[in-house]
């Protein structure tokens, strides 16, 4: 389990620096991906915009600081499974997230 | 089914749970309330269509079973299907989250970089889940006009918290919301949490409008309606560590791992 040093307890970080922030990620397969944009409206941190025109559409993660929380609802919604979250977010120092470790699906035992 | 008082007692045998020994599952071997529980997704896009009345009743009746502390049931359910009440509300929200974004984003105030720098790092310090880095960037798109309070839902369910509940009241309806949320999907509804409701508090017109005194408060809301496409489904989620103490021994369990016995 990671542990919180006294200067991380004490630091919070500040939201414009990336050097503090790790935020999720999304593997975007545009082979699959139609464009239709359905992730993008219903994304909660408005992380995803389509570009492109016409048949070229196709989803992209905003290139600068996503806000993308790794909800993974854009993996749910997606008819095609064209996207999935494979980083977690993480804001560093005081918000630090403890112990958490990689994306597993449910599993039954 | 014969009433008794206090009491329901189901006489149909066939109704009751076969064996209480769960036995190992295949994978995706899972009953229905498990598929549910795992198939709920937060739905951000809602049809138009306005929900039946029985079947809001039946989702609150999931909410009047669900567990408190102490029993004491500590909250009060407003359910509102007026979309201009909603409409209302959610334009106040983005009143709200603009004033706190004039005050506390220092990318972009009017204020200039510094007052709102030191401002937003001291206010951190005293409400630090409130301003999290996750509801302080969707408090900037909001008030930019880029994400939606309510999604468009017909129904909206407030949920109030009585602060004499006891011990922790605010736990009490996380159980009560979950309950009705879990029920509201395996019907084929769609739900949203949102915490954003608790800015309607701040201002003293729907705290009059709605009736909400002491000891009474805003504490969540649940949207409800028909989802806008398939938005429920299994999905990965990080795995946690769970320490585990058995024979004398402790050992690391990772949620949907395969280690340790299973």
């Amino acid at each position: 389990m990671a542990k919180f040093s006294w200067i991380e307890r004490l630091s919070v970080p500040t939201y414009d620096n990336e050097v503090y922030a790790t935020t999720g990620r999304l593997r975007i397969d545009h082979d699959r991906c139609n464009g239709c944009g359905v992730c993008a409206q219903i994304c909660p941190g408005k992380a995803i915009t389509i570009k492109g025109e016409g048949k070229s559409k196709r989803a992209y993660l905003e290139d600068e600081f996503p806000q993308c929380m790794s909800c993974n609802d854009c993996a749910a919604i997606c008819e095609r499974d064209a996207l999935t979250a494979v980083v977690a977010y993480d804001f560093g120092l005081y918000y630090k997230k403890l112990n958490r470790g990689g994306f597993m699906p449910p599993r039954s035992y | 089914m014969e009433h008794k008082k206090g009491r329901v007692r189901v006489m149909d045998e066939t109704a009751t749970v076969e064996s209480p020994e769960v036995s190992a599952g295949t994978a995706g071997d899972w009953n229905p309330v498990e598929r549910v529980i795992l198939e709920r997704r937060s739905v951000r896009k809602y049809k138009d269509r306005q929900v039946p009345e029985n079947m809001v009743r039946r989702v609150l009746e999931a909410g009047r079973f669900s567990p408190s502390a102490g029993n004491a049931q500590p909250w009060k359910i407003i359910i509102i299907r007026d979309k201009a009440i909603i409409d209302e509300m959610e334009r106040d929200i983005v009143r709200w989250c603009k004033i706190f974004k004039f005050f506390l984003d220092w990318r972009t105030s009017a204020l200039g970089r510094t007052i709102p720098w030191l401002l937003a790092q001291t206010s951190i310090r005293v409400k630090r889940n409130q301003l999290h880095p996750i509801p302080f960037g969707a408090i900037c798109l909001i008030a930019e006009g880029k994400l939606g309070a309510f999604h468009g839902a017909p129904t909206l369910m407030l949920l109030l918290e009585d602060r004499r509940g006891v011990s922790r009241p605010q736990v009490d309806i996380g159980c009560c919301g979950e309950n009705m949320v879990l029920a509201a999907h395996s019907m084929g509804l769609g739900t949203c949490w949102v915490g954003f409701v608790e800015l309607l508090k701040y201002g003293l017109k729907w705290r009059r409008r709605l009736g909400v005194e002491w000891p009474y408060r805003i504490c969540e809301g649940i949207c409800l309606g028909y989802p806008f496409g398939t938005p429920d489904g299994m999905i990965e989620r990080e795995a946690m560590d769970v320490d585990w103490y058995e024979d004398g021994a402790m050992r690391t369990v990772v949620q949907g791992g395969d280690d340790g016995k299973v």
